[in-house]
């Protein structure tokens, strides 16, 4: 029934009637309602007149509108003035009344009757009629609306276009369209809300491409995907949002961007720039990692470090003194100079520091203060494994340390207790507990041993015919001067150390070593040193307090010259103290050469390595 | 087709009615209050979905029901009474909060009548008078209800805030919405089942005044905030 209906009204033109019998003739379902309408048309005339009717109401700007007729085929209704206008306003007022008014404008020229502001009023129904000049004839068909429905907004103006940017392969770009509202919409206002719908096409093509409608309005739309090196056109049109009806294209404008060809040059030489740049980094690594150990000792030239023969250089890292006192103590480090690793295997230039290690019990701090000269010298200590003074004639029982250097120093001789000197002497030379016990204590403190050291590093003087060694001490001077740098730092060490000791009970004095207890012991054993006279101990009596200076028991206000005793080249580590202090042992008082100085040598085992080279050994020992 | 067409606008219009949809319209704790263009925005696109909606309801009933679109039953509007600026000048020269009023009288309005506009078009659905698109206008029958209902709302809290920002030239009272309660609604259109006819008068007038209330908010936006927007 509706498609009926509508073909009926479709067929009130004759071309609409040809359109209608072609498509007929083509599509094979249509015949009965062809054969229906085809009835139907004969029922009305022929040559059925057209109405004179609306063509179009439009409004631009919401503010006015036109509207267009046409007189159909009614030819004598073409001139101007014969069919006349009337409109219906649906007012709020008068809903029922109705009354028609004659158009305010005609426009005869373009059959357009047109309504000013005056005379437009929105949301408000109009019906249009076309009536014969002497208003008797009136043609059926009303044209109703309401204004806001037949508004289509002017194409905007003042098209631009920018390229945006060029796709990586240089064959794509994307562009930027700007426009204008058009000036007859009011859109600053608020009045009209104009939304865009921009179309593209290649300049030779036919086909359009729209862009969709924008849902919000905007002056600028981008257009994605053009190609380089073709010419595009572009126009745009208005519709009010969401209504249907749009406006007149705008004039077209037209986009072409053509290639870039610098573009491929300059990216080839910066490829190639970066190329080379990658080739030299790799080059200059490639040296760096094959050069590397000597570049290593170039910019960083080795820090010496201490450095323990025998001693795993992990252990002298800061920490782990528990671990080196032990090693120190418990005679590792000397009972095997061969057994023990050797830790520097790849540095031979590496300078030692070497220890004399105490073959005495582990841990306990008066064996450790016995040092190898007492060992050489103390054959009058008693059997307990002590330093050195066991039973006199037996030289494996002594131990004695001392190196043997070069005889650089003359006149220096440390003059030890040999198996052959009287007893008193050897009684006086040793010390220990026991003896201790018999002698005057040096001070009310002295502990168990009373022995002070002489150097582990004594110059042999002379070798005996029985085998022993003369020993002579080091000079003040040369020691002095060619004190090592560990030896300043053992210095404060031993001011600290020394520090301590006076807080506590020293376990033991170097009544050498201090003034009055000097003078105390003055009838006692010069600790120190098996046959020193009393003339050489006076003489040397200065020199404690010399030697005090650099001794870790020393007293501070001992003010004696340095000038006197000889100091030995070298000073025995006496201890590894707590405080992480190295104690030194007291360098030897210059004696008088009267005693001559046999040397027990220590016993094998305890011997350190390096004190004696194979050589003198074999001299050395019986 | 075109039943296919407005099922893809109605997709369209809650798409867009999520991505729109206020995260906190109503000052929650910790929600920061919106600005006034914030409401203003929301404001714009409930109306313009709204106005979609209406246009959707009217122009399917237009095309399945009478084949002319110009063919227009009643021309009364039970709204006639409000006055309505019906030109621009008249809307330019209106005050601000007279505006509001008549937004808000506007919206108040139809609400009863859109409730019953849905009951009736459910009973048709039950009564087997329509087919597939009566069931699909009383979805959006139902639909434009709560739109403008939330859409009274916001206008409502604009204008609050509108009014505490200084907006308005005049201190007047914004019109409460019980007041906007039309007693000529119930009479205006008969109790119970509307006629076709009838429906169709009221979505004309439906869509009529939803245009109305776009425009005046635009208006009124334009001239609170002239911004990039305008």
């Amino acid at each position: 029934m509706t498609l009926r209906a509508n073909i009926m009204a479709a067929a009130s033109s004759p071309s609409s009637s040809l359109l209608l019998l072609l498509l007929t003739s083509s599509s094979p379902w249509l015949p009965s309602l062809t054969l229906a309408y085809v009835s139907d048309w004969h029922h009305m005339t022929p040559s059925a007149p057209v109405e004179p009717h609306f063509t179009e109401c439009i409004s631009r700007d919401q503010v006015t509108f036109s509207c267009w007729w046409s007189p159909g085929s009614f030819h004598n209704l073409t001139d101007p003035g014969m069919l006349k206008v009337y409109y219906q306003k649906r007012d709020i007022d008068s809903p029922t009344k109705t009354e028609w008014k004659e158009c305010p404008e005609y426009f005869h020229s373009r059959r357009e009757c047109f309504f000013d502001r005056n005379h437009t009023v929105i949301w408000t129904p109009y019906c249009l009629q076309l009536r014969s000049r002497d208003n008797i004839t009136y043609f059926n068909t009303d044209y109703c609306f309401t204004v806001e429905n037949i508004v289509r907004p002017d194409p905007p103006v003042s098209l631009n276009w920018t390229c945006l940017n060029v796709s990586p392969s240089g064959l794509n770009y994307d562009v930027m369209v700007m426009w204008e509202p058009p000036p007859s919409a009011d859109v600053s206002v608020g009045w009209m809300n104009v939304v865009y719908e921009v179309q593209y096409r290649e300049r030779n093509s036919s086909n359009w491409e729209t862009l969709e409608v924008q849902l919000e309005p905007q002056t600028q739309q981008t257009i994605y995907g053009l190609h380089l090196d073709k010419e595009y056109e572009v126009h745009i049109r208005c519709s009010m949002k969401a209504f249907s009806k749009f406006g007149e294209f705008s004039e077209s404008i037209f986009i072409q961007v053509s290639e870039i060809p610098t573009k491929d040059s300059f990216s080839l030489l910066t490829l190639v720039i970066v190329l080379a740049i990658v080739a030299a980094a790799i080059l200059i690594m490639w040296i760096v990692v094959s050069q590397q150990h000597r570049l290593m000792v170039i910019l960083l030239p080795p820090v010496p470090v201490p450095k323990i023969k025998g001693v795993d250089p992990e252990l002298l890292k800061k920490g782990k003194l528990d671990e080196l006192n032990f090693i120190l103590s418990s005679g590792d480090l000397v009972s095997g100079p061969m057994y023990s690793p050797d830790f520097y295997q790849d540095e031979p230039w590496v300078e030692f520091i070497e220890v004399d290690v105490k073959d005495s019990d582990a841990g306990e701090k008066e064996d450790i203060q016995a040092s190898d000269t007492e060992r050489l010298l103390g054959g009058s200590q008693p059997a307990r494994h002590r330093v050195g003074c066991s039973n006199v004639p037996s030289f494996p029982d002594r131990e004695c340390a001392y190196d043997l250097n070069g005889p650089a120093e003359d006149g220096t001789t440390l003059n030890c207790m040999l198996p052959g000197q009287p007893d008193d002497r050897l009684a006086s030379l040793c010390v220990d507990s026991e003896r201790g016990e018999r002698l005057p204590v040096p001070s009310q403190t002295s502990g168990p041993q009373t022995w002070v050291n002489t150097d582990f590093y004594a110059q042999v003087s002379n070798v005996m015919p029985f085998g022993g060694v003369v020993l002579s001490p080091g000079q003040q001077l040369r020691t002095q001067e060619g004190a090592p740098a560990s030896n300043e730092d053992v210095k404060e060490a031993n001011k600290k150390s020394q520090e301590k000791n006076k807080q506590k009970e020293p376990q033991f004095q170097l009544p050498v070593l201090e003034p009055d207890t000097v003078s105390r012991t003055q009838q006692m054993i010069p600790p120190l040193y098996c046959s020193i006279p009393a003339e050489s101990y006076q003489s040397a009596e200065p020199q404690p307090a010399a030697e005090a200076s650099r001794s870790p028991y020393d007293s501070p206000d001992s003010p004696q010259a340095q000038h006197f005793s000889p100091v030995a080249d070298y000073t025995v580590v006496q201890e590894l103290d707590s405080q992480r202090g190295v104690l030194l042992d007291p360098p030897s008082l210059q004696s008088a050469s009267s005693c001559l100085s046999q040397h027990p040598l220590k016993s094998v085992h305890a011997l350190p390595t390096g004190y004696v080279t194979p050589d003198l050994q074999g001299v050395l020992l019986p | 087709m075109k039943r296919v067409s407005f099922l893809v606008v109605m997709l369209a219009q809650l798409l867009l009615s999520v991505a729109s949809a206020p995260i906190c319209a109503y000052g929650q704790t910790g929600c920061p209050l919106p600005t006034l263009a914030d409401l203003f925005d929301r404001v714009m696109q409930q109306s313009s979905r709204m106005h979609g909606i209406s246009s959707d309801l009217q122009s399917q009933f237009e095309h399945y029901l009478f084949p002319s679109k110009n063919m227009l039953g009643k021309w009364k509007c039970h709204t006639h009474d409000i006055l309505t600026p019906g030109n621009k000048q008249n809307a330019q020269n209106i005050d601000r909060e007279q505006l509001t009023e008549v937004i808000l009288r506007l919206l108040g309005a139809w609400g009863d009548p859109l409730s019953q506009l849905h009951q009736s078009m459910r009973q048709d659905h039950n009564k087997n008078h329509g087919r597939d698109f009566s069931h699909s206008s009383s979805n959006k029958a139902l639909e434009m209800s709560d739109v403008m209902q939330e859409l009274r709302d916001g206008v409502l809290k604009m204008a609050e805030k509108m009014k505490l920002q200084g907006a308005f030239s005049n201190a007047v009272a914004v019109v409460q919405p019980e007041e906007a309660r039309h007693s000529s609604a119930f009479a205006f259109y008969k109790r119970g089942t509307l006629s076709l006819l009838d429906h169709n008068d009221l979505l004309y007038c439906l869509r009529r005044d939803s245009d109305k209330v776009k425009n005046y908010l635009r208006i009124l936006q334009c001239s609170t905030l002239p911004g990039l927007e305008c």
